[in-house]
């Protein structure tokens, strides 16, 4: 499926675009630049972005990214460029998110109260562990099946291992396992689940360990947590299963984000690999920040005689002094070449970009574009 | 340079994906280690990164010995939590009894900040053994989530627990540690970019916020050098302007160009990438109170090679000067 134009197509076609890749390596700008390359190929795009500098959220003309999204005023930014497209973008909160969706699912006012008042769910959202990625994950469902958008592009959170983020929804559901509910869960016919008739019951040998190495009280908020949000179980449970669809869909391709820098790339074609699991994979593979193209030979034909009259500056001492520095350059960029071309062998030439690191860090729109070049 | 963590026992490394904090840690050990001061790194993640950077490998969950006054180990979370329970808990078969229940064991995965918590209890008892007496504890914090929400898990699970029991009596000796800037140091790890740095600024207000204390020391990774002396400046900058290789010098390397353009155009983007740095450097400099230590761009394709460079930079205190590859 691989072509000359992989990145060009998946813009036409593709109804969500997941950026991943190791942290720190540009994934939110790239995540952008194709956004915006989308909208000029005339759809209608949202890039839900975790966590963007706040000068490239100001260029972008947004004061501030809230959780709801925000268009982009194109004509305004890119008048030369006349296009349908739109590009609208949002930055993922969390708890917002998941205060959403607990209000949404509450059965009635009373449960939505109580959630909001428990101890532990006052704590959750920052207590655990992968609550950004599915919370991501969530919104992105109510992106994907809103209707309104073309196309999501979707920059994933800083996971330790990129890896993670797959296994989101699994984990998610996991939270409220089935196995561990049922302790907490009442059954039809009972008001309570089964831990806290264990606890009714007192003096048992569960309830006096726990309570012994938690205090009681942390026992009992946490059997309440759970009884009380019971209902988010098969809210989580169906939109996970959701989620996992839009993963798995054909029309939903995966674009792995990386740097030339031996780890990670290892950590790129580990996702890359992991994919199958979703019967996916990457449909093309971006390094950033390359160091461009610099060459030892280059230094034999240098002559700074070349640059005409430099005033009373030694010439000598001054070659040599851009020599040095350009050697250790020249050093750097084959190394980077080495890496790209052995990359490349592994995923095909043809599925990887690489840009190269430009002088200025990107924080427009024209120099989305100009990153946007070297993607398509 | 290290003046600002010299005397605290126990050192949190943090940072977010990418920006090299393993590197960091794992070259912070190797130059305490060097100047004669019994130094542990520990990590705490699913994947072991110091086996590469450190040049050794050992199985996870056990200590291994680098080089002289130099140790690694790569704590889990399960042998963590047994041994913490092990402590609290009056014998191995009560223990057994209650990690190998399932109604426990359900109690444990969903309640949250445990594992963490577990996690900093192993750690502790590092820096409480008195028989190996470590000069410094360096922990290897994890790089996803935020560096203020894991050390404040001991707060969190305390607040949680409504201070009863044994989990949160041990919590609140922990957070202690935290809280105590005189014993316990938190080191920032960034790039010197917009994102990195604003990020450390804002890691040291919320310090402050939560734990009501700041950060020791910020290294900053990777910095580009100077790439020629300042007194080339002006015949480099007319240079490159009657050339026009300073408008787009990444042109210059797509595209049909001279071998004295494309050096210009090298140099005008190293230009570039050093003056950039600078001015996060600035930025930094003049928000921060910490010790501030930046660490040169190093070229090596072994990564313990880099960790070695970088704890010789150190130790010379900046003195050395190769710090590109030889």
């Amino acid at each position: 499926m691989a072509n000359e134009d992989q990145i060009e197509s998946i813009l036409e076609s593709a109804r969500l675009i997941v950026c991943a890749g190791p942290g720190g390596v540009g994934k939110t700008t790239t995540s952008a630049a194709l956004g915006l390359k989308g909208a000029l190929h005339g759809r209608k795009v949202i890039v839900l972005t975790i966590d963007p500098a706040k000068r490239l959220a100001n260029s972008l003309g947004l004061d501030e990214l809230t959780n709801d999204p925000q268009q982009i005023d194109l004509s305004e930014r890119i008048p030369d460029q006349d296009t349908d497209g739109e590009l609208w973008a949002m930055m993922l909160d969390q708890q917002q998110t998941l205060d959403d969706l607990v209000a949404r699912y509450a059965p009635d006012s009373g449960a939505l109260a109580r959630s909001k008042d428990n101890n532990i769910y006052k704590l959750l959202s920052s207590t655990l562990a992968g609550m950004q990625e599915y919370m991501a994950l969530d919104k992105l469902h109510d992106l994907y099946t809103g209707g309104y958008y073309d196309l999501v592009v979707l920059d994933t959170p800083p996971t330790k291992n990129a890896l993670d983020f797959l296994n989101t929804p699994s984990r998610a559901r996991q939270f409220f396992d089935d196995r561990i509910m049922k302790w907490f869960i009442p059954s039809k016919n009972q008001k309570k689940g089964l831990f806290s008739k264990v606890f009714d019951a007192g003096g048992s040998v569960v309830n006096t360990l726990l309570g012994r190495i938690f205090g009681d009280s942390f026992v009992q908020d946490l059997v309440d947590f759970f009884e009380t949000l019971s209902f988010l179980q098969e809210a989580l449970r169906s939109r996970g299963d959701m989620i996992d669809f839009i993963l798995r869909d054909p029309q939903t391709h995966f674009v792995v984000i990386t740097s030339a820098d031996q780890r990670r790339i290892k950590e790129a074609l580990f996702f890359h690999d992991k994919l199958g699991q979703l019967d996916q994979e990457a449909a093309a593979f971006i390094l950033n920040r390359v160091i461009p193209g610099f060459e030892a030979d280059d230094l034999t034909s240098f002559d700074v005689e070349d640059l005409g009259d430099l005033g009373d500056v030694d010439v000598d001492k001054f070659e040599s002094a851009l020599s040095e520095h350009y050697e250790h350059l020249a050093r750097l960029a084959k190394h980077n070449k080495d890496l790209v071309e052995k990359f490349g062998k592994e995923v095909g030439p043809e599925r990887l970009r690489a840009i190269p690191l430009f002088g200025e860090d990107v924080h427009d729109i024209t120099q989305l574009r100009r990153l946007g070049e070297y993607l398509g | 340079m290290l003046d600002s963590i010299k005397d605290k026992r126990l050192v949190f490394v943090t940072g977010k994906g990418g920006v090299g904090k393993s590197t960091c840690a794992a070259a912070l050990g190797a130059a305490l280690a060097r100047r004669g001061k019994k130094t542990l790194v520990v990590e705490t993640d699913a994947f072991s990164a110091m086996s590469e950077l450190l040049g050794k490998s050992g199985k996870d969950g056990t200590r291994i010995k680098i080089a002289d006054n130099l140790y690694a180990i790569n704590l889990q979370s399960d042998e963590c939590l047994v041994r913490s329970l092990t402590r609290f808990l009056p014998s191995e078969r009560v223990v057994r009894s209650v990690t190998g229940n399932r109604v426990t064991e359900a109690f444990f995965k969903s309640a949250p900040s445990v594992n963490e918590f577990v996690l900093l209890d192993g750690i502790l008892e590092f820096v409480e053994d008195n028989k190996q007496l470590y000069d410094h504890v360096i922990v290897d914090l994890p790089a996803s989530g935020h560096a203020v929400t894991f050390l404040n898990v001991p707060d969190t699970l305390n607040q949680m627990m409504r201070g009863v029991g044994p989990f949160a009596k041990r919590a609140k000796v922990i957070a202690g540690w935290i809280h105590d800037s005189s014993r316990a140091a938190i080191v920032a790890v960034c790039l010197p970019e917009e994102m990195p740095v604003q990020e450390t600024i804002e890691l040291e207000d919320k310090l402050e916020e939560a734990l009501g204390r700041g950060l020791e020391l910020t290294m900053v990774n990777m910095v580009h050098p100077r790439p020629f002396p300042a007194r080339f400046g002006t015949a480099f900058k007319e240079a490159s302007e009657s050339a026009g290789v300073n408008v787009d010098p990444t042109k210059e390397f797509s595209e049909e160009s001279t071998a004295t353009r494309r050096v210009l155009a090298g140099n005008v983007l190293a230009m570039s990438w050093y003056k950039r740095d600078r001015t996060y450097l600035d930025l930094l400099h003049s928000k921060l109170d910490a010790e501030i230590v930046e660490l040169p761009m190093v070229y090596e394709t072994e990564e313990n090679d880099i960790v070695d460079r970088l704890a010789n930079f150190i130790n010379s205190d900046g003195q050395t000067t190769e710090t590109l590859a030889s």
